[in-house]
């Protein structure tokens, strides 16, 4: 006989997510109301669409950092490095007048915007995939043994490639100026409106996040990977190489997150310290979610996104800069998941 | 059977000291040192009063300054060491201290309205010590329930949150930092830049013996236990949380006293940088390339990045016809270096010098009894 009750308590993921999920929109309404005019339910409204975009390019990154640790217990800190990377490539290679001419050169070979910007973002994909597999073939396999040193490894290579971007890039922030299909149109919600490119990285987000459910649950390569995360150890003692497995979801995760930063950036523009903003709420992300669980970065990059976008609404005080709660949001919930359930929403009590 | 005659008490300390030989030789040559450059480059260690503004001119100044720098560098690394290499906790945050050090003395100093300048002072130093003890047993008690990545992340974030709120603080400028312009005349690091070097002199000497002597004790072979197989140490019955979080707060404090000698010499620039990832990187780097959890490796490691970065960072150096900048690339130097270190170089300096060490006494004699590994 089936006896499973539904029981109300914090261990319920059901339970977690709503009142998480309650919480924040409450917040949201709060932040988006004033004192002199009430609740604002078109403000509300579009607040919750640019969570929404915030949440799924935060996907992109945390999935791959969440596959990764996962499998292989390495937590990934070059991530943030890798979707820079995407945002530059594709920023540079689209927008012919700025950047390095290298990749003017490359970007005026394509005199369509649209077709260019397909190009840029395949370009992009690409690089970070091949710079995901050099970083997992050459600098982290002789560490597997030592995984202190394989955290300090990543951490460095992520200075590295910031050093380089900045490097070839330097360190002014640009913003996207070439017009596409894509981001030349509006749309209304609530009475407010807003450029249609939201609407399609919510739209890129949700369909990677299917498909990387499918991959996992529907896919052989998915079985192996789920029970890689199980126990990989077990799984090579099967006779699967898991060794090959690592490589090729270290670069499906760096390649992830180079995706994440070149459809980012037509509406983010660049700047050198998107990878660390993105790496940092990309961690929260993970965290809450529960390390290694798939659902529950998903979850809870969303819930991250409704976040940021609920506290940049938020009046703040008059001698602190604005822009610190897009900054700070992600570290004091990072802090206090940490501190109250280190194992997240999905996470097994450790 | 003959019984060796009991040594005399003189006769103990003179082999104490023969034994230690090398240590006493260079601290003797650093006690020196201000006063050698002086008299080599023909230049004052001291400050000169030029009309009514107080100068201090020439090499000797200029090497006390960056020894300075070496001391309160070492003591950060030596501190980070205590918690990384005779721990084996790994913290991404230790920078957070760094700051404090800086940050809290100079707003005591600068804001803190107190008409005493040495009673401001002093007052400046408690405030940095106590805001380190409280921060480290914070930190400390959430080592309690985070191991390993989880807690090299938590650290991360909380000195990430101490970045973003004084790169947001009106009071200290923002992002452009602040200068401390009262500071006691004494230990100023123009007017009389030789007594702050003999303070971090000191300092730095005394952390080094007292982190010798931890590790050497009871309490240093409970911590290297923990680092070795933290359950282990449980079961024999160890409270494994406050030995961590002793080791914790000790290496808090040291860092902020760092972060003093740092804000000291560099009065002018108190800026979020000192809370930076940066600083964090440079500890890791230095004891590493030094040797993890030996005694002299933060120390060598410390000294020789530090002489490294004065000596080649405003280079600028030709390949084929382009010239680089070298100060420009810096970060990226360094970054190159901290990968190479650690896929090749695991050890560092003092690690593989052991490790060679052993390996002839090896060869030569083949069935010696295994050593225990070195900390040397």
């Amino acid at each position: 006989m089936n006896t499973k009750s539904f029981s109300f308590n914090l261990s319920n993921p059901v339970v977690t997510i709503s009142l998480l999920f309650g919480m924040v929109f409450a917040f949201g309404i709060y932040a988006t109301s004033s004192p002199s005019s009430g609740i604002n339910p078109s403000l509300f409204g579009i607040t919750l669409v640019s969570g929404l975009f915030q949440g799924m390019l935060l996907f992109l990154v945390a999935s791959g950092l969440s596959l990764i640790f996962g499998l292989m217990d390495i937590l990934n800190f070059a991530q943030g490095a890798y979707f820079m990377i995407g945002a530059y490539m594709t920023w540079d290679i689209q927008n012919l007048d700025t950047g390095v001419p290298f990749f003017n050169n490359i970007g005026s070979a394509f005199p369509d915007p649209n077709i260019r910007f397909l190009v840029a973002l395949i370009i992009a994909v690409v690089t970070g995939g091949v710079l995901g597999f050099i970083l997992e073939r050459i600098l982290l396999r002789p560490l597997y043994s030592r995984p202190l040193f394989q955290l300090v490894l990543t951490f460095g290579v992520s200075l590295i490639m910031l050093e380089i971007i900045k490097a070839v890039w330097g360190t002014n922030s640009n913003a996207w100026t070439s017009t596409i299909w894509l981001n030349s149109g509006t749309f209304s919600i609530f009475g407010q409106q807003d450029t249609t490119y939201r609407l399609f990285v919510i739209a890129v987000g949700a369909v990677m996040m299917i498909a990387i459910a499918l991959l996992l649950r529907r896919t052989k390569l998915g079985i192996i990977v789920r029970a890689g995360v199980e126990d990989a150890e077990m799984v090579s003692a099967l006779g699967i190489n898991v060794r090959a497995i690592f490589t090729l979801i270290f670069t499906l995760g760096c390649a992830l997150a180079a995706f994440g930063g070149a459809v980012a950036t037509p509406f983010l523009g660049v700047k050198f310290t998107m990878g660390s903003e993105f790496l940092l709420a990309a961690i929260a992300a993970i965290v809450l979610g529960g390390l290694g669980s798939y659902e529950g970065t998903a979850i809870a990059s969303i819930l991250v996104g409704f976040m940021w976008s609920f506290t940049q609404q938020f009046g703040v005080r008059p001698d602190i800069n604005n822009g610190i709660w897009f900054s700070i949001t992600p570290m004091l919930l990072l802090t206090m998941i940490l501190l109250l359930r280190p194992s997240g929403i999905f996470g097994k009590e450790r | 059977m003959m019984i060796n005659p009991p040594k005399s008490r003189t006769q103990e300390i003179l082999d104490v000291l023969w034994e230690h030989k090398v240590y006493i030789v260079i601290v003797g040559l650093l006690v020196m040192l201000p006063h050698l450059i002086g008299w080599l480059t023909e230049s004052s260690p001291f400050a000169t009063a030029r009309g009514a503004t107080v100068v201090l001119r020439g090499q000797s100044g200029v090497w006390q300054a960056i020894f300075i720098e070496v001391f309160a560098l070492a003591i950060f690394v030596m501190s980070y060491n205590l918690m990384f290499g005779f721990t084996g906790v790994i913290s991404f945050g230790h920078a957070l201290f760094f700051g404090i050090g800086g940050y809290a003395l100079g707003i005591v100093l600068q804001f803190g309205g107190i008409e005493n300048i040495d009673v401001a002072f002093f007052a400046g130093l408690g405030a940095v010590f106590g805001l380190c003890i409280v921060f480290g047993l914070f930190i400390g008690l959430v080592s309690l329930r985070l191991r390993g990545v989880y807690f090299a992340i938590f650290t991360l974030a909380v000195a990430q949150i101490g970045w973003y709120f004084v790169e947001n603080w009106a009071l200290t400028g923002r992002d452009g930092g602040f200068s401390i312009k009262t500071v006691p005349s004494w230990i100023d690091s123009i007017q009389s830049r030789i007594n702050l070097y003999y303070v971090a002199l000191v300092c730095f000497v005394l952390v080094f013996l007292f982190i010798r002597r931890l590790v050497n004790s009871p309490t240093g072979a409970v911590l290297k236990a923990i680092r070795e197989n933290e359950e282990r140490a449980k079961a024999i019955g160890y409270n494994t949380l406050t030995y961590k979080l002793f080791s914790i707060v000790v290496a808090s404090v040291m860092a902020g006293l760092a972060g003093v000698l740092h804000g000291l010499l560099n009065k002018q620039g108190i800026s979020p940088q000192l809370f930076g990832v940066n600083y964090t990187v440079d500890a890791l780097l230095m004891t590493i390339i030094g040797g993890v959890g030996t005694f002299t490796g933060p120390v060598l490691g410390a000294t020789g990045l530090h002489l490294a970065d004065v000596a080649f960072r405003d280079r600028i150096i030709e390949i084929g016809g382009v010239s680089i900048q070298l100060s420009d690339s810096w970060a990226l130097i360094t970054g190159l270096i901290f990968v190479l270190v650690v896929l090749v170089f695991p050890y560092g300096i003092v690690g593989t010098y052991y490790r060679v060490k052993l390996w002839i006494k090896k060869k030569t004699t083949s069935q010696a009894p295994p050593a225990p590994p070195p900390h040397g």
